[in-house]
């Protein structure tokens, strides 16, 4: 399954300029971690509002900030907001999915009532409020509360597989040897559902890095002077007028970002599932 | 309407007041555990000032007595007063507010619905052609693009634009009051949702052109526009009217970044001040009515959609709902841009 996913993965050319795209947005998270350009914290490198020079490739920001060093951190933190909401909620939505379309009754219901409670809330305001009012604002607090509001649709999906999943033949012949549930749900149902999951995972991260970007413009996000691609897109907005260059490049990053992640999920979804192929 | 369509919406009405009482309980319960209030953020505040202050708030009774008295000024459609503006009625203050936030919404949703859905047609029609591709590719721009981006753009183009290019003759002052003001936050906010429309109704239009039904039609000699229209567009429409829900809450979402953005007096905006200055009566007040203004959203999308699609018939089973709303799971990654 995974060779054949793999080859008409490779024939998707845009699924390709999506992971090359990913993979180096990876490296430069990595990079910055050790090294930037300029320390992205430093202020008065040079004239503020300055445009590109060769000096500073991407210009200077209002505090005269290196904008590339500070895109670099931007790059980290969206990552590690991405990896680490996809990550967290992925692991609630299928610990609780599994358990709802495995044992049903009571623990179904409750989980359902769960998704269809939150499914219809808007994800933005329970994010916002949820940061707001724990007035945390590091990046675990803002992983978590992505999370929190970002299990439901994997939560829905793996409960749908395993109920398809737990009637098929290879699950009652398991069964019938007298195979325990926890082996059951996770040598037999969970790798057999893997490639939808996978999927929505893939999905996650641009929407939590989205999120991160949302909370950082409206003054929620990780604290300043950590540099975040919304929080630097906020700060150009006032000298859009004059300095255009500050705004527009993290929102072009932003843009790419979001571009990559949606070709690479795209084309693992024709992959992985032929079948819901559009 | 028949009374199974009758009992179906009263489940709904249900289920919705059902949400926006729990969610709105645990904010205020979860709120309340919460050390510190809005009072402590004022400057050098008169001790005796400040007892008078929450003795006026009832904020020194035990929470469950707080509760109690605030769910029954909420079933009673009173959301309380708020704690930084004195004297100030929330449930007023809410529904003027939402005015202003609906008249934004559906603008954006005019936009997002008459762009989406006819580039859609014709990039179907006329699919493989220069305008199928320009439009195409512009929906995969646009589909990962930002409502603060959009904006940003928008922004530079008619503002600074218009300026340079009329010789300072124009300004286009960015806010709300004036007609002229509405289209740059609306096309901002209806954007990236009319990327989403676009695809889904080309691709779910390429699919039903191809099909015995729309063939005879064509083979019956009708003219074109009457074969697209009423015989392939009716059953195209079906995905994209189930995708409509999300969108949206999309919109609903999307608009409080775009309130903030463009200065307008709206839910959004209100929302993001009180957060900020710790005003939770009205931060709870606001919350509630957006999970009533969402979940009646919804309930007006799933009704459209049985007329639509007659196989789908609102039966007064809440499981029917549920079952139908399978069909956008595969789209609840988009809805929130």
């Amino acid at each position: 399954m995974w060779q054949d996913a793999w080859r008409r993965l490779r024939r998707n050319r845009l699924a390709l300029v999506g992971m090359a795209i990913v993979t180096i947005l990876i490296l430069t998270a990595i990079i910055s971690a050790f090294w930037t350009p300029y320390p992205v914290w430093i202020q008065s490198l040079g004239p503020t509002y300055q445009g590109p020079t060769a000096k500073h490739l991407f210009g200077l920001d209002d505090s005269g900030r290196d904008i590339l060093s500070r895109l670099m951190g931007g790059a980290q933190v969206s990552m590690i907001v991405g990896v680490g909401t996809a990550t967290l909620s992925s692991i609630i939505g299928i610990v609780l999915g599994l358990l709802a379309g495995f044992y049903r009754g009571w623990v179904d219901a409750v989980v359902s009532l769960l998704i269809n409670i939150f499914y219809g809330l808007p994800d933005l305001l329970i994010v916002l409020l949820i940061v707001a009012v724990t007035q945390q604002r590091g990046l675990q607090n803002i992983i978590l509360a992505i999370s929190l509001t970002a299990w439901l649709g994997m939560a829905r999906l793996v409960r749908g597989q395993t109920l398809s999943l737990r009637e098929r033949e290879f699950v009652e012949a398991a069964r019938s040897v007298g195979t325990r549930d926890v082996h059951l749900l996770i040598r037999h149902i969970f790798p057999n559902a893997l490639g939808p999951i996978i999927v929505q995972a893939t999905f996650v991260i641009p929407a939590a890095i989205l999120f991160e970007a949302f909370l950082s413009y409206l003054g929620f996000g990780v604290k300043p002077p950590t540099p975040s691609w919304g929080a630097m897109a906020s700060e150009g907005y006032r000298s859009l007028q004059f300095a255009p260059h500050i705004i527009l490049i993290p929102a072009a990053a932003l843009c790419l970002t979001l571009m990559a992640f949606n070709f690479m999920g795209d084309g693992l979804r024709d992959a992985l599932d032929p079948r819901m192929r559009r | 309407m028949t009374r199974g369509t009758l009992i179906y919406i009263g489940q709904r009405l249900l289920l919705i007041t059902l949400t926006a009482l729990i969610v709105s309980s645990i904010v205020f319960i979860g709120v309340h555990q919460l050390p510190g209030n809005a009072f402590l953020s004022e400057r050098s505040p008169n001790p005796l000032a400040e007892q008078q202050l929450v003795h006026h708030y009832g904020l020194d009774r035990p929470w469950p007595v707080q509760y109690v008295s605030w769910l029954t000024g909420v079933l009673h459609g009173d959301l309380g007063e708020s704690l930084v503006n004195r004297g100030v009625k929330i449930t007023p203050l809410v529904l003027r507010e939402a005015r202003v936030s609906a008249t934004l919404g559906f603008w954006a949703m005019v936009f997002t619905i008459t762009l989406g859905m006819s580039l859609g047609i014709l990039a179907a029609v006329k699919q493989n052609t220069l305008l199928d591709y320009v439009a195409s590719f512009c929906a995969v721009i646009g589909y990962s693009m930002p409502s603060f981006v959009t904006a940003t753009f928008l922004v530079l183009l008619t503002v600074t634009g218009f300026f340079a290019w009329s010789g300072g003759l124009v300004y286009e002052n960015i806010g709300w009051g004036k007609p002229e003001q509405i289209p740059v936050p609306a096309i901002s906010l209806g954007l990236l949702p009319s990327a989403i429309i676009f695809r889904l109704t080309r691709a779910s239009m390429l699919e039903v052109i191809r099909q015995d039904y729309v063939r005879t039609a064509w083979a019956k000699g009708l003219r074109s526009r009457i074969v697209i229209i009423r015989h392939a567009l009716r059953n195209a429409l079906i995905p994209v009217i189930t995708i409509l829900g999300p969108i949206t809450t999309g919109v609903i979402t999307g608009s409080i970044v775009i309130e903030y953005i463009f200065g307008i007096p709206g839910l959004g905006k209100e929302f993001i001040n009180s957060i900020a200055n710790r005003d939770y009566n009205v931060v709870i007040g606001v919350f509630t009515f957006y999970a009533i203004l969402v979940g009646i959203a919804n309930l007006l999308v799933d009704l459209v959609y049985p007329i639509l699609d007659p196989r789908i018939r609102s039966d007064g089973h809440l499981t029917q709902l549920f079952r139908a709303r399978c069909h956008f799971r595969r789209h609840r990654h988009l809805r929130s841009r």
